[in-house]
């Protein structure tokens, strides 16, 4: 039995990544998971975070992704979120001002929408600088 | 008989009219360009958070969760239906308007008590003359539908389902069917309805069933927001999609139409000058016969 699987990540605007890959790990509501081949059938939710990917050839990818879904199914797992991004595309000085802005938004909120708006896109802000760092570093 | 003056303004007014078909005909092409090419891009994410979101029906136990609450226990008068419609920001667009309005209104007539979000200004025109309430708060634009707009609309939507304030979302919306035909929408997105397996399937084939982490309540309570927010987005797209490809269509036969009354008002110009012509010659012939009939 082979030790890779197929894997698709689908965000709102691309498929980001398709192929047969050896491991994914992504974050969770409550913390990091990982897929290897093989795995059962599973639906996870996906939170907003990096994940990494390590393709045949043994290297490892990393990338930040927005909320969603992953589901793995007969060793073909579909990863469906609604942004994805190589760190190397991210733009810090749009997700500095996303973060002000979505901090403004949160001292004077007018509605709960608001909140909620604001607190999503501040949690997107922060994930995107931080994910975007740490391969600098 | 038409003088030739009038039948010359006449095409000259046509003529005018033709212009501005043509320059929107060419404006419509090419946001239809760049239109077909973010539905490409999300495409393949629609129809998979479809294809999920039913999969995930299918195997969900039967779970007590306010996305899945039918309000079965109040009576039909008191349930209040949304309905997210998504019209254009400009008429001139041939039917497409006005298939997403009739449809809409087919809808809301069957219901006692609605709210109508409505995307796009001529739906919130036609509404508002026909004083049926639309909700005024709620102003988004057609034009260049974003991620952005798409979570702002979900995130009000499910607020307002979450207070019980809406007891049911639809959304109305315009896809393309192969390639050029495009056809008016509904879809219920909320309260979501577990699908009942089918049963005929042969007991020795392996039945998949899935595992939900962190748990099923917590995978529930973050996909379903998230599907509302892809499924709203990809048909925001979808609709400017469709727009700008049935406006390019009527631009399309308003200047084909154009050019033919042009041709038709040309030759009756033509008709009209040479009987005035003809007649001219015929009374200043007459007349020079006259005159010599008389001098001799």
């Amino acid at each position: 039995m082979s030790n890779t699987f197929f894997i698709r990540i689908i965000a709102t605007d691309k498929i980001f990544f398709e192929g047969k890959i050896l491991a994914f790990i992504g974050s969770s509501i409550d913390g990091e998971f990982e897929f290897m081949a093989h795995h059962e059938e599973e639906i996870v939710a996906v939170a907003v975070g990096g994940i990494r990917f390590q393709t045949e050839d043994g290297e490892w990818h990393r990338a930040i992704c927005g909320m969603g879904t992953a589901q793995f199914v007969n060793n073909r797992c579909t990863v469906l979120v609604d942004t994805c991004e190589r760190p190397e595309d991210i733009d810090r000085v749009r997700a500095q001002a996303a973060l002000e802005r979505a901090q403004e938004g949160l001292i004077h909120h007018s509605s709960r929408v608001e909140y909620y708006m604001a607190q999503a896109s501040m949690v997107r802000a922060i994930t995107r600088l931080k994910e975007s760092y740490d391969r600098r570093s | 008989m038409q003088g030739t003056k009038e039948i010359k303004e006449r095409i000259n007014s046509i003529k005018d009219t033709q212009k501005i078909t043509n320059a929107m005909y060419l404006i419509s092409s090419t946001k239809l360009q760049k239109a077909k090419r973010s539905l490409d891009e999300t495409e393949p994410y629609f129809y998979s958070i479809q294809a999920m979101m039913e999969r995930l029906l299918r195997h969900l136990p039967n779970i007590d969760h306010e996305y899945f609450n039918q309000h079965t226990d109040m009576p039909e008068e008191e349930k209040v239906s949304a309905f997210l419609v998504v019209t254009a920001d400009k008429g001139l667009a041939g039917a497409y308007n006005h298939n997403v309005l009739k449809l809409t209104e087919e809808k809301v007539n069957t219901k006692p008590k609605f709210k109508l979000f409505v995307v796009g200004e001529v739906g919130r025109h036609y509404f508002e003359k026909k004083n049926i309430p639309v909700e005024e708060e709620f102003k988004y634009t057609a034009q260049n539908p974003s991620l952005h707009r798409a979570r702002m609309i979900s995130l009000t939507m499910l607020d307002l389902y979450r207070r019980g304030q809406i007891h049911e979302l639809n959304i109305i919306f315009t896809t393309i069917k192969s390639g050029m035909d495009s056809n008016a929408q509904i879809k219920q997105l909320l309260p979501l309805q577990v699908s009942i397996p089918n049963l005929s399937i042969p007991m020795d084939v392996y039945h998949e069933e899935f595992f939900l982490k962190p748990s099923t309540e917590a995978v529930v309570d973050y996909v379903v927001p998230n599907y509302l927010n892809g499924f709203i987005y990809s048909a925001l797209v979808e609709s400017f999609c469709a727009e700008q490809n049935s406006r390019m269509m009527a631009m399309q036969s308003a200047n084909d139409s154009a050019n033919k009354i042009l041709h038709e008002l040309s030759i009756k110009y033509n008709r009209v000058r040479q009987t005035n012509i003809t007649q001219e010659i015929t009374e200043v012939t007459s007349g020079a016969k006259a005159l010599r009939g008389h001098r001799r």
